[in-house]
């Protein structure tokens, strides 16, 4: 078992890459009574073609099949697996992102029994015609809740304007349309060829024993027989550099227009610690030109652009990724033509120094040490992070180095025009109240 | 957990010391009665002390000095609890020890003094333009409910179901009211909260409890309070309409129910009642979820909530809009179910040990600590979860069915889109 201590944090992270190839992270919590573990596989709604495992053709699956395949890891020929969970005083929980699909629980007892319930109920797939058609009414409720979400199609709608070809433009859960088409047959080729302990990652964080745990978790992979491990071939397609759409509009009921302006990232293959300096250069660039200190938040608050829904935010991933500046807002086309203005200008001309840069860097060292209070956000932070080969500890000594001209590259990667993209929600009435 | 020590008639300040934390947590509670009027004018009150103050005379300088403050959170919330309505200032800084600079959490603390004593006044009102702002805000903040469809029909039923009572009043007010606030009427419900209103004052963190008092009781000139307003009358009257169907352009037909149970938070069932809840539809082994979601793949979220300051439970459901009738009956059917007795040994256990795990979790954030201390410290001054997890251990299944024989359904609110909206 390696072991890795954060010094200043006061913290110790303990892992193992086990022989089947399953990676386990065990991070103790001194003074917490929960313990939280995610059960996490590289493997989210843009995996949607690939070379099955042990297949040569490649195959491309329905839309929404990672998310749909999440549900059913949990009906069991025996039951549901919450029942399980709750007989054990653990809540469970499970999430699909883009790249990710995370089975959890949270507890403040018996945790072997619930690490072990965790452990085997994903690694034993039961799928049957008739448990999978069951679902179908259950998701398509889910859909149609978010399809009645402004917000959630006002996300969705920019990252369709910005990706042309990618996958992340399908919505996670797919359409009530696209699940039709999902079979057991299908499931069972998506949990094969993805849920390989090797293309999986098991955090654990709160109140353990890491010797004494990590033991355990060895002892209930040792008894299980996998495949060798082999890698995987995804497929995707080629994206072009330019947002797919400048500018779209969609008419839905909302109480005020609902405006996004998006920029595409120039640079979609970075990775570890190269990925992770330019994530961190960019969104402290963004903080200092759109957040509350910026002089573009001042006048947009002052002339009443915006209001206390206004977020920013830019985030990456291998392959995708989007800087988004957004607010309900009576003027979105004002709003729109101030935020690409703000960003023409640094272009421009640079505006920012080291007293700046000091003080966003301190203010996120701030937000970091305030979220390592929280066991959710070193997991699921973490796990992100590993499979996009970063190490969530490296934040502070990486934004310790940060110098200014790392922010003004950053930004000029997340900043060109034709990058740029804007979409807006507004009712069907001409006139706005 | 926490150690309390007065420093004024009607101010306490709670303080736990613990190094569970890498940030230390300040709560500042102002509490006064839940009217619609009172509501409108701290939400604005709220907006108007966080934005700027005679230190710091714009949003900018005052964000700045926060960033610099090692991005120290600092927010003014307004929120409502049974009939009360709170005026929360919330603070977290990161412990000094984490830090190669100190002398941190001295000028937070001063911060905080300056963001409640010491605003950003014109001739002795609020400056204008920033009350004006703030004032907007808020009728924007009410009208966005619409925007979410589950907020907003839960708002309609309350609003129909319980006019007047505090369960329907929101912790923002009403457009109306926030409207007839005027910059005067604002000065003087900031003096008033000041000087008369109920403040507790939590801090969480590895900081010493008579430091922290003897600072805030010689730095914050906190003064005696009179005597707090009588409590209101919070008897609930059945509503008008037992059925309300309304309309809006939407895809998903939401279901709310609302039912009087009628125990409160303060009566000795109430323990059983959080029980009967869980069963019938709190967690995901619950009845509601393993039938109506599970069984019938009727809906994706099914679940019961119980409000216990004034003894309402609600049921809410996302569904096909062509349903409505099925879902209440089947609903209505699982509560029958517990009515009668049936419940399984395994779902008392199951519910004990969550409602358990639930408590135990939440103590493990410095919010919750707080929160769950500021609701608790009404039952018992030295609360401890013992209290609670040892009074759910005792209860039967005989307890639960005979409270579930009181509880009453008094009201069905369905929203949907229309009839000729087309599907997809």
């Amino acid at each position: 078992m390696n072991k890795m201590e954060f010094n200043q944090l006061e913290e110790t992270l303990y892992h193992e890459q086990l022989p089947n190839g399953l990676t386990v992270y065990i991070l103790p919590k001194r003074g917490f009574s929960k313990t939280y573990a995610t059960f996490t596989t590289k493997y989210g709604s843009i995996d949607n073609h690939f070379v099955p495992l042990g297949e040569k053709q490649a195959v491309q699956v329905p839309d929404g099949i990672a998310h749909f395949l999440e549900h059913k890891m949990f009906e069991k020929e025996e039951g549901d697996i919450f029942q399980e969970f709750s007989k054990n005083g653990a809540s469970a929980n499970a999430f699909t992102s883009f790249t990710r699909t995370a089975y959890l629980f949270s507890a403040t007892g018996r945790i072997q029994e619930n690490v072990t319930t965790l452990l085997n109920f994903v690694q034993s797939p039961y799928f049957t015609e008739q448990t999978v058609e069951k679902e179908k009414g259950i998701i398509a409720q889910e859909i149609t809740m978010y399809d009645d979400q402004p917000d959630w199609r006002l996300y969705f709608g920019m990252i369709e304007n910005l990706y042309q070809n990618h996958p992340v433009k399908i919505d996670i859960a797919g359409t009530v349309e696209s699940i039709q088409h999902i079979t057991a047959e299908h499931l069972y080729t998506c949990y094969h060829t993805f849920y390989h302990p090797s293309n999986m990652a098991l955090f654990i964080v709160g109140n353990v024993e890491p010797d004494s745990m990590m033991q355990f978790v060895k002892d209930n992979q040792a008894a299980k027989t996998f495949d060798a491990p082999a890698p995987i071939e995804r497929i995707f397609p080629d994206e072009p550099k330019e947002a797919a759409v400048k500018e779209r509009t969609l008419e839905m009921a909302v109480q005020k227009p609902k405006v996004f302006v998006g920029v595409k990232p120039e640079r979609l293959d970075l990775h570890g610690p190269e990925m992770l300096k330019h994530e961190l250069s960019a969104q402290l660039a963004y903080e200092l030109l759109f957040g509350r200190t910026s002089n573009f938040y001042h006048e947009a608050y002052e002339n009443g652009w915006i209001d206390e829904s206004y977020s920013f935010d830019y985030s990456l991933e291998s392959g995708f990724g989007y800087a988004l500046i957004g607010t309900d807002t009576n003027h979105p086309e004002k709003f729109a033509e101030e935020v690409k203005k703000a960003i023409h200008q640094a272009v421009e001309k640079w505006p920012f120094g080291q007293e700046d840069l000091d003080r966003v860097r301190r203010k996120k060292i701030g937000f970091f040490m305030r979220a390592l209070n929280s066991p959710e956000y070193i997991a699921n932070q973490f796990t992100q992070y590993a499979f996009n080969g970063m190490n969530l500890f490296d934040v502070v000594p990486v934004l310790e180095q940060i110098e200014v001209a790392d922010l003004q590259n950053a930004f000029a990667l997340v900043s060109a025009e034709s990058q740029q993209s804007v979409f807006t929600i507004k009712s069907p009435e001409k006139e706005q109240a | 957990m926490f150690e309390t020590n007065k420093i004024a008639q009607g101010v306490h300040v709670h303080v736990h010391q613990t190094t569970q934390f890498k940030t230390i947590n300040f709560s500042i509670r102002f509490k006064d009665r839940l009217t619609v009027k009172n509501a409108s004018e701290r939400a604005i009150l709220a907006n108007v002390l966080q934005h700027s103050n005679e230190m710091y005379p714009s949003h900018t300088a005052l964000r700045m000095v926060l960033d610099d403050l090692y991005g120290t959170s600092l927010y003014i919330d307004s929120t409502k609890r049974g009939d009360d309505h709170i005026l929360n200032l919330n603070v977290e800084t990161v412990n000094d020890q984490y830090l190669s600079d100190e002398g941190v959490l001295e000028k937070v603390m001063n911060l905080m003094y300056i963001v409640l004593f010491k605003p950003n006044f014109e001739n002795e009102l609020f400056k204008e333009s920033i009350f004006k702002r703030e004032q907007e805000s808020i009728v924007q903040r009410i009208e966005s409910v619409f925007d979410d469809k589950t907020r907003y029909a839960q708002q309609r039923m309350m609003e129909l179901g319980l006019p007047g009572h505090p369960a329907s009043i929101t912790s923002n007010g009403s457009i109306e009211q926030v409207k007839q606030v005027t910059n005067e009427s604002l000065v003087a419900a900031y003096h008033h909260m000041l000087e008369n209103n109920e403040v507790e004052i939590y801090v969480v963190g590895d900081v010493s409890p008579e430091v922290i008092s003897a600072h805030i009781r010689d730095y914050f000139h906190f003064t005696d309070r009179k005597e707090l307003p009588e409590k209101m009358e919070t008897q609930l009257q059945p509503p008008e309409q037992s059925r309300v169907l309304e309309y809006e352009d939407m895809k998903q037909g939401k279901l709310h129910m609302m039912f009087f149970t009628p125990v409160t938070f303060r009566d000795e069932d109430f323990p059983v009642m959080q029980l009967m809840n869980g069963i019938f539809g709190g967690y995901a082994h619950s009845k509601l979820f393993a039938n109506i979601r599970e069984k019938e793949s009727m809906a994706y979220y099914v679940s019961s909530s119980y409000a216990s300051q004034f003894g309402l439970m609600f049921v809410l459901a996302g569904i096909d809009r062509k349903l409505e009738e099925k879902a209440v009956s089947l609903i209505l059917g699982q509560l029958d179910e517990i009515k009668q007795g049936h419940i399984t040994d395994t779902e008392l256990d199951q519910t004990k040990a969550l409602l358990t795990n639930q408590l135990k979790e939440a103590l493990d954030s410095a919010r919750g600590q707080i929160d769950i201390y500021d609701q608790y410290m009404e039952l018992s001054e030295d609360f401890e979860p013992a209290y609670l997890i040892e009074r759910w251990e005792s209860v039967t299944k005989e307890q639960i069915a005979q409270a579930a024989n009181n509880i009453s359904l008094q009201m069905t609110y369905f929203l949907s889109g229309k009839e000729e909206a087309k599907d997809e």
